[in-house]
């Protein structure tokens, strides 16, 4: 039904959209009902209700709503300065915005503190790696469990049971997730000096380890070969099947997407243009202008 | 009891020096807006070119020659301490830099007393130091004299910033050091005009200094005055650095004054410390800086 | 042989410790001995005092990336905390008050620190030199810090342990040692813990380690108060068992530079780079002087000997920047593996087919 729908009508389309958000919170059939792989279309793991967000005067987000349900591996894929990791950084509450609303499970906020993500089940990979270098891999993975911490530094230097009992259950989930991402032959490595598609690795492993309700994927595949490629979203689809984690990835090589994801959100100049099951969003005519379009010469990643 | 009189002669004798205070910022602002580095050298610097120009005058150079042939050995100077030390270091992390300038402000410091000496010399440059008097307010020649070479020089430097290529030039690295590369800017041309624009500060700032403190070791420690006047205007801004440099000078001079009494007195070691900080806490983006958003 | 070498990995001993452990017998079962009161006066007591200051410097630094200008205020709180704990509290034994002066230091160095909470990078660097120069001019302004001594100089009591003196050049060794082992093994050990490892989060990348969810404000003012806690401790022992007199004017922002180059010739986080570094920094004049004396004769005085040290170490400083930011203990790391490299090679040789 969006099909029809071209870079001249956007209002149109937006306004539909939202429509068919509205209808599915309501109860309504979801609009990716023929996606097998969703698993609960209950209560959204993540919902924005009309985020605005702008940078002196520039728009980076114009009333966003998106939903993401529990099991699912979602994708917003769009052009470069689309908005994508402006929208990831409003769920991780790195950037405030200035309107509207995140529903993180049943908590409700206009600014999600960012302090307690963790402690709301989310865990988040960054566009540009965001390791600990000075750290080895094993203690990268260990400090995705820093949120649970228990024990202050007095308790950590004299050792004491609770202590010494949270530090031997982390290096155990560590080594579980590291295993689990095959990393066990580098995790005794700093963490800064291993090959770029290891080190993307690892930050999934350090996001997975505290077993995360929500996980934030930004530009998994941004910068690896194309062999890593494939491996990384086999592990991505894994961490899906083997722990139930909710995805939400950002990505512009909508290629891969494709494959991976059961529903796909597409940004243009901040706007959502198109969101549906993937074979909805590769024919819709404006997600195709918007990557083909004069618009955003040099965008040609669209594999069709 | 509260004289308005006297209360504006210290805020004049305030501003005043908060203007020495600036000159000294500005030669560190020159440096951070091209290069990313906070030259912490730049106080040695001050000292070398005061040493160097009174050890000249003291052996019978002419004043003006004395200028002209210091001027040349700041920028030797300069330019060598950005090809030797701050070009090896062009990837590491700000940090890493500012403890190389460190590191080369002792060293600066160690040749330039080896050279000429550790003995406290007087710099005389022409000017009576007597107060005259402005609608009932005492006002020091000497400072004032300070206060017009210093705006003259920022003047100066404006023009050339706004009117030359290599200002340009010295704008477009200011802004996007990796965009300046990619259109082909040379580098090395623009960072040597930096230092040479430093190494004169450091000069006219050596000298006034040097004239009011005497040429000695503790000239250096100018760049101590400096520091807040940079927390407060931003590291980034000349005009930060002059209206912080004002405002530290005239708060720094009316606290003595006026709150000083109550701890005792000598507080001027650290009242810029604490008005720079209090400042900045209230707004952390500080005078003029504009809150850069954080991309991750 | 290799399986005799594995077991023994395996129960904990590890080549690094078999040398901490041959270096702690060789400090309190030899150095007493044979080392002379000039070698114990002027060098290895102020090495240890300097090496604690560096390794506490080093936690905030080094390992939690806060850059502080102002280190020497804070042995400056911890030898007049330490001299005010003495005179006032006089049935409090010395342990305590070295303790208690190093709280006093941490609590001051965690309101120093309350800036990092907003300020980053310069900022806040240039916000430590507050401590510094505050510091220096309150003790110098307000008598009851010194026990109204007129210029704020204090006089170190004698070194009393349950009864026992130490106030000889050994005594004060053996004290400062035991004190700078005790307080290094719980810095080891606070660093391998989670806090440690939150610590070099908070260095590497800030905004992942608050998603992640270390608690960034407590982070930084630990970093804060542990480190000015044993830079306190460092000051007690400055002032007690080195220089046993000391003014104000001792604690300038010179020293506070001196402790920042120990762990940048040292090696930024790392322990035995503050030692390494501390060592150097204390042999550096008399190597200098010696050559100095040895290469120019009567020309090289004690003007001529400051002015080449601080040339030398600005000079190093820039150096190690530049070559190996890892400071000289990675260079003492290499050379070991070489030598071990070549010491294991004839030994497993004939194992191999």
């Amino acid at each position: 039904m969006r099909v029809m729908a071209t870079a001249g009508n956007e209002a149109l389309i937006a306004t539909r959209a939202r429509a068919t958000e509205a209808a599915r919170q309501a109860g309504g059939a979801p609009a990716a009902a023929d996606s097998a792989r969703v698993a609960d279309t209950g209560v959204p793991v993540l919902a924005l209700q009309g985020i605005s967000l702008s940078f002196g005067g520039v728009t980076a987000l114009e009333r966003i709503d998106l939903s993401v349900a529990k099991g699912e591996i979602r994708a917003i894929i769009g052009p470069n300065g689309a908005g994508k990791s402006s929208l990831l950084n409003v769920v991780s509450g790195l950037y405030r915005p200035d309107q509207g609303m995140v529903r993180l499970g049943s908590e409700r906020f206009t600014h999600v503190p960012a302090v307690r993500l963790a402690a709301l089940g989310v865990a988040r990979t960054f566009q540009n790696l965001a390791l600990f270098k000075g750290l080895r891999v094993l203690d990268n993975v260990v400090m995705g469990l820093v949120a649970r911490r228990r024990s202050g530094f007095v308790r950590q230097i004299l050792s004491t049971p609770l202590a010494r009992r949270e530090e031997i259950e982390a290096c155990a989930a560590a080594e579980e997730a590291i295993a689990f991402l095959h990393l066990d032959a580098v995790k005794h490595q700093l963490a800064g000096g291993l090959p770029y598609g290891i080190q993307k690795r690892v930050e999934l492993a350090r996001a997975l380890v505290a077993r995360p309700q929500l996980l934030l994927l930004d530009e998994p595949f941004a910068g690896v070969t194309v062999g890593e490629k494939q491996e990384l979203a086999t592990h991505v689809r894994n961490a899906r099947d083997a722990y139930g984690t909710t995805i939400v990835l950002i990505e512009h090589d909508i290629g891969i997407v494709m494959g991976l994801s059961d529903r796909v959100a597409v940004l243009d100049y901040g706007r959502k243009i198109a969101d549906g099951v993937p074979a909805e969003v590769r024919s819709d005519q404006a997600v195709i202008d918007a990557y083909l379009g004069v618009a955003h010469e040099g965008e040609t990643e669209l594999v069709i | 009891m509260f004289e308005f009189q006297f209360f504006v002669e210290v805020l004049v004798g305030g501003l005043l020096s908060g203007v020495m205070y600036s000159l000294v910022a500005i030669g560190f602002v020159l440096i951070y807006k091209t290069s990313g580095v906070l030259n912490f050298a730049q106080g040695a610097m001050l000292l070398f070119a005061a040493l160097t120009f009174v050890s000249l005058v003291e052996r019978g150079v002419p004043f003006w020659f004395a200028i002209g042939a210091t001027l040349v050995v700041m920028v030797a100077l300069g330019v060598a301490v950005e090809r030797v030390v701050l070009r090896p270091l062009v990837n590491q992390s700000p940090m890493t830099l500012f403890m190389a300038t460190l590191g080369l402000s002792y060293v600066i410091e160690g040749v330039a007393q080896l050279l000429w000496g550790t003995q406290v010399h007087g710099l005389d440059l022409g000017i009576d130091d007597v107060p005259f008097e402005v609608g009932g307010v005492l006002i020091s020649q000497f400072d004032l004299f300070a206060a017009a070479t210093a705006g003259a020089l920022v003047a100066g430097f404006a023009l050339f910033f706004r009117h030359t290529r290599t200002g340009l030039a010295f704008r477009a690295v200011a802004d996007d050091q990796f965009a300046a590369l990619a259109v082909g800017l040379r580098l090395s041309r623009v960072w040597a005009a930096v230092w040479t624009a430093a190494g004169t500060v450091a000069l006219v700032a050596g000298l006034l200094w040097g004239a009011r403190l005497g040429v000695q070791y503790s000239l250096s420690l100018v760049v101590l005055k400096a520091l807040p006047v940079l927390m407060l205007g931003g590291f980034d801004s000349v005009a930060g650095a002059i209206v912080g440099g004002l405002l530290i000078g005239a708060i720094e001079k009316l606290a003595e004054i006026y709150v000083g009494p109550l701890f005792g007195g000598g507080i001027e070691a650290w009242a810029a410390y604490v008005v720079a900080l209090t400042f900045l806490l209230l707004r952390p983006s500080g005078l003029f800086g504009h809150k850069l958003v954080e991309r991750v | 042989m290799t399986t005799l070498a594995r077991s023994a990995v395996s129960r904990g001993i590890t080549p690094g410790r078999v040398g901490l452990v041959a270096m702690l017998i060789a400090a309190y079962g030899l150095v007493p001995f044979v080392g002379s009161d000039y070698v114990l006066d002027a060098l290895l007591t102020p090495f240890l005092a300097l090496a604690l200051a560096a390794l506490g410097l080093n936690l905030l630094t080094g390992y939690a990336g806060l850059v502080s200008l102002g280190s020497s205020a804070f042995l400056a709180v911890g030898a007049y905390a330490a001299f005010n704990c003495n005179v006032r509290l006089q049935e409090l034994p010395l342990l305590a008050s070295i303790v208690a002066a190093g709280l006093v230091a941490a609590a001051v160095g965690i309101v120093f620190g309350l800036p990092s909470l907003r300020l980053r990078g310069f900022y806040l660097a240039v916000s430590t030199l507050a401590a510094q120069f505050f510091v220096q001019w309150a003790l110098t302004k307000f008598g009851w810090f010194s026990n109204n001594n007129p210029s704020g100089v204090i006089d170190a009591p004698a070194l009393t342990l349950s009864g026992l003196t130490f106030s000889s050049a050994v005594g004060r060794y053996v004290v400062s040692l035991t004190v700078v082992v005790v307080a290094t093994l719980l810095a080891a050990r606070l660093l391998r813990s989670q806090v440690g490892r939150n610590f070099i989060a908070l260095r590497d990348h800030e905004i992942a380690a608050k998603v992640i969810g270390v608690p960034l404000l407590r982070t930084k003012l630990l970093a804060f108060g542990v480190s000015s806690f044993l830079i306190g401790i460092a000051g007690v022992l400055w002032a007690f068992a080195y220089l046993r007199t000391v003014e104000p004017a001792g604690f300038n922002l010179d020293r506070s530079f001196e402790i920042l180059f120990i762990i940048i010739i040292g090696g930024p986080a790392s322990i035995r780079g503050a030692f390494l570094g501390a060592a150097f920094m204390v042999v550096l004049p008399l190597l200098l002087s010696r050559l100095g004396a040895a290469l120019l004769g009567d020309v090289f005085d004690s003007g001529v000997l400051e002015m080449s040290q601080r040339i030398v170490i600005g000079a190093l400083i820039a150096g190690i920047l530049i070559a190996e930011p890892r400071g000289l203990i990675s260079l003492v790391d290499r050379l070991a593996d070489r030598i071990r490299h070549r010491l294991s090679r004839p030994l497993r040789n004939p194992t191999q087919p």
